[in-house]
């Protein structure tokens, strides 16, 4: 079956999808986006339920594998260090993300002319900048103007709360003399946009029940959607298609009732994440393009970054009410973001503070640890702990290597057949020293900070939250999949706006920076619109 | 009238429910001050049922495997059935505590018992305090601090 064809097709509503479909909703193009799941309904989250927290077990787990939602497809984990965790859904990544939202750091675009590793960006900080600034207003970011480690930027709403666990782990940085500063944050500190401020409920990583948190279905898409752009759910694209003259000319897909369907399109834009969107090209097979879609470099999939992560926690005396208030934004240190050599590695991390777990995720987790036994010590040991705490992620730079990879699952299909992506990935020895460095450097804080017990936890294997370099962009066609704006360098109507661009990982949080990409993507597009496929 | 002849729905009879009773009560029991129940005096088997859970021949399979006369043991005996059995059969062992953890945490008692408020976080919310950032000024002070590109 075939669908009255369209301007410009958008394959997935999350992030970036969602921040290319309303910048271009101007140019009054007939714009579709299909995205594979469904609308959230946040009456529906498990906030407002009293077995909130141990839903984030079952039906609101972070990996799809977990989850198993039919909305969602497999991912073959056995050959990564790291499971990927993902969300397929209007809102894709952001219904689930802490939302912490640094950005990439100038030098995070050069990491090649200063360090001599991977290599440069084709764009940099200076290139982005406007865009982070549209984007920061339109999912709402609270933080803080002022920190020396970036240059001058005004976040649109005052910090989010330290809390009692900012303020006690501050004091530690304090006592070190190293950097800290309230980190930016896509959760409003101040009713925003006809979006109320922040409750601190805690569980940001279900989805947030009030809307504080920027997840882009409540941000870009009811704009989006007003301006004139069409959202289809449950459409999910199996492949591109090409014509006789190499261009892509539409996407093969699936509807809600397992049919199989032909949408026609002039221009198809990608933005599935850094595994979703080379396991569509490495599906779009045919004798123009043999080895995939857009791949003549040879490079969709592989260079797959994630972060390595790991965490410090401390135990502190005193109530910290661990449990309140957004889990993952707080504060940061770049105190060890820029390369030192002497450290025994390059580039570098940032440290992320967060807040501490339910009560449930207290126990389980101190159970696992055995750190809160079950039977007669469990009490004790379980008030000590619970409310008690405050962590540290080290959140280190991932540098690109080929042989860190989205392939396609020879066996493995989703629910409509289609072929499921496979991971295969291992941490470099670089990334090792970094993690280590930044856990030791951590627990220093932890100590300086007062904590009474500190407890790490090396690599995390459910850490696949950011997904990047899967498609990256360059100058050369022979080392990159898509130019300085998204455009492929093998099909001129085919573009790509997540997080598979990135040619390095920085040492922070990506979202903000993958749609500051789309919206730079997008205004170029219409920048070129007359000669889009030159 | 016996046991026998009432109609029920419950999986356990009145002897496995004692068991089961002792089992949670062993996995978290009451605390000394009273401020937290034990395990025990919550319902598992509801719990199943309202998240779905359709496990309960699982259940009453575990439950079995324990003496008849477990309620009756004193503590220690009770914590060394239940260390063997964890040790016997993990992933049994592991499937009961997490279920008796998430129908614990639950529990308006239970929050209401570690300090939080009860029912769900939303609409109801938490209050947190700014925190203080004066110690910031040393930060600036540090003057541009990142890496030009």
């Amino acid at each position: 079956m075939e669908d009255d064809p369209v301007d410009v097709l958008i394959i997935g509503a999350g992030a970036s999808g969602a921040a290319v479909a309303w910048s271009l909703a101007e140019t009054r193009m007939r714009i579709v986006c299909f995205e594979q799941g469904d609308w959230m309904n946040p009456s529906e989250y498990p906030s407002n339920q009293s077995n909130w927290e141990s839903q984030s077990y079952g039906p609101y787990a972070i990996n799809p594998n977990t989850r198993g939602r039919d909305t969602d497809y497999p991912i073959n984990n056995e050959d990564s260090a790291v499971d990927v965790v993902n969300f397929n859904g209007v809102g894709g990544g952001t219904i689930m993300y802490a939302a912490h939202f640094p950005r990439l750091h100038p030098s995070d675009f050069r990491v090649k002319s200063l360090d001599g590793v991977a290599d440069d960006w084709p764009i940099s900080y200076d290139d982005l900048e406007p865009y982070f600034v549209q984007n920061d207003r339109m999912m709402g970011v609270s933080g803080l103007a002022g920190d020396p480690m970036y240059p001058p930027k005004q976040p649109p709403l005052p910090p989010i709360p330290l809390g009692l666990v900012g303020e006690t782990v501050a004091r530690g940085y304090d006592k070190l003399g190293w950097h800290w500063w309230p980190s930016d944050s896509a959760i409003l500190s101040r009713p925003y946009e006809g979006r109320d401020e922040c409750k601190n409920l805690s569980p940001c990583m279900t989805g947030c029940a009030q809307g504080a948190k920027a997840s882009t279905d409540i941000t870009y898409w009811p704009e989006a959607i007003r301006a004139g752009v069409e959202l289809r759910t449950r459409h999910r694209v199996r492949e591109i298609t090409v014509n006789d003259d190499g261009m892509a000319d539409g996407v093969i897909y699936y509807d809600e009732e397992g049919t199989e369907r032909f949408q026609k399109a002039e221009v198809v834009i990608l933005a599935s994440n850094g595994v979703g969107t080379p396991r569509i090209l490495l599906n779009s097979k045919s004798s123009q393009f043999p080895d995939g879609l857009a791949n003549s470099s040879g490079l969709v999939g592989k260079n797959l970054m994630f972060h390595p992560i790991g965490f410090v926690q401390g135990v502190f005396e005193e109530r910290l009410d661990s449990h309140k208030g957004p889990a993952g934004c707080c504060i940061l240190s770049k105190e060890f973001y820029e390369t030192d050599e002497s450290r025994g590695f390059v580039r570098g991390y940032n440290m992320q503070i967060t807040r501490g777990s339910g009560p449930l995720t207290t126990a389980a987790a101190g159970y696992r640890a055995g750190l809160i036994p079950w039977g007669r010590g469990h009490h004790e040991a379980f008030r000590k702990r619970f409310d008690h705490v405050a962590g540290i992620g080290v959140l280190c730079e991932d540098l690109p290597e080929e042989h860190n990879c989205v392939t396609l699952d020879p066996e493995l299909v989703d629910s409509d057949g289609i072929p499921a992506p496979k991971i295969s990935y291992t941490l470099s020895e670089n990334s090792i020293r970094m993690l280590n460095h930044g856990l030791d450097r951590a627990e220093e804080v932890m100590e300086a900070a007062g904590a009474v017990e500190i407890t790490r936890s090396g690599q995390l294997r459910e850490s696949g939250w950011h997904l990047l370099g899967t498609a990256r962009m360059g100058d050369d066609p022979e080392t990159s999949v898509v130019n300085s704006w998204g455009r492929s360098h093998d099909v001129k109507n085919l573009f790509i706006v997540d997080g598979s661009v990135f040619v390095t990982s920085g040492g922070v949080n990506p979202t903000s920076t993958i749609q500051a990409i789309a919206l730079h993507v997008a205004d170029t597009m219409k920048k070129n619109l007359a000669n889009l496929f030159d | 009238m016996t046991d026998d002849l009432i109609t029920t729905d419950h999986p356990l009879n009145a002897d496995q429910q004692a068991v089961l009773t002792a089992l949670l009560d062993t996995l978290i029991p009451p605390s000394d001050d009273g401020l937290m129940p034990g395990a025990g005096s919550l319902d598992l088997v509801r719990h199943l049922r309202e998240g779905g859970d359709n496990n309960e021949e699982m259940l009453v399979g575990l439950v079995d495997q324990f003496d008849a006369a477990f309620s009756t043991f004193d503590a220690d005996a009770r914590e060394s059935a239940v260390q063997a059995f964890s040790t016997s059969q993990p992933e049994l062992f592991e499937w009961l505590l997490m279920n008796t953890y998430m129908m614990y945490y639950k529990t308006d008692q239970v929050l209401e018992g570690i300090g939080m408020s009860a029912g769900p976080p939303f609409p109801r919310g938490n209050t947190i305090i700014d925190g203080d950032i004066s110690s910031l000024d040393r930060v600036v002070e540090r003057g541009k601090s990142y890496r030009p590109a």
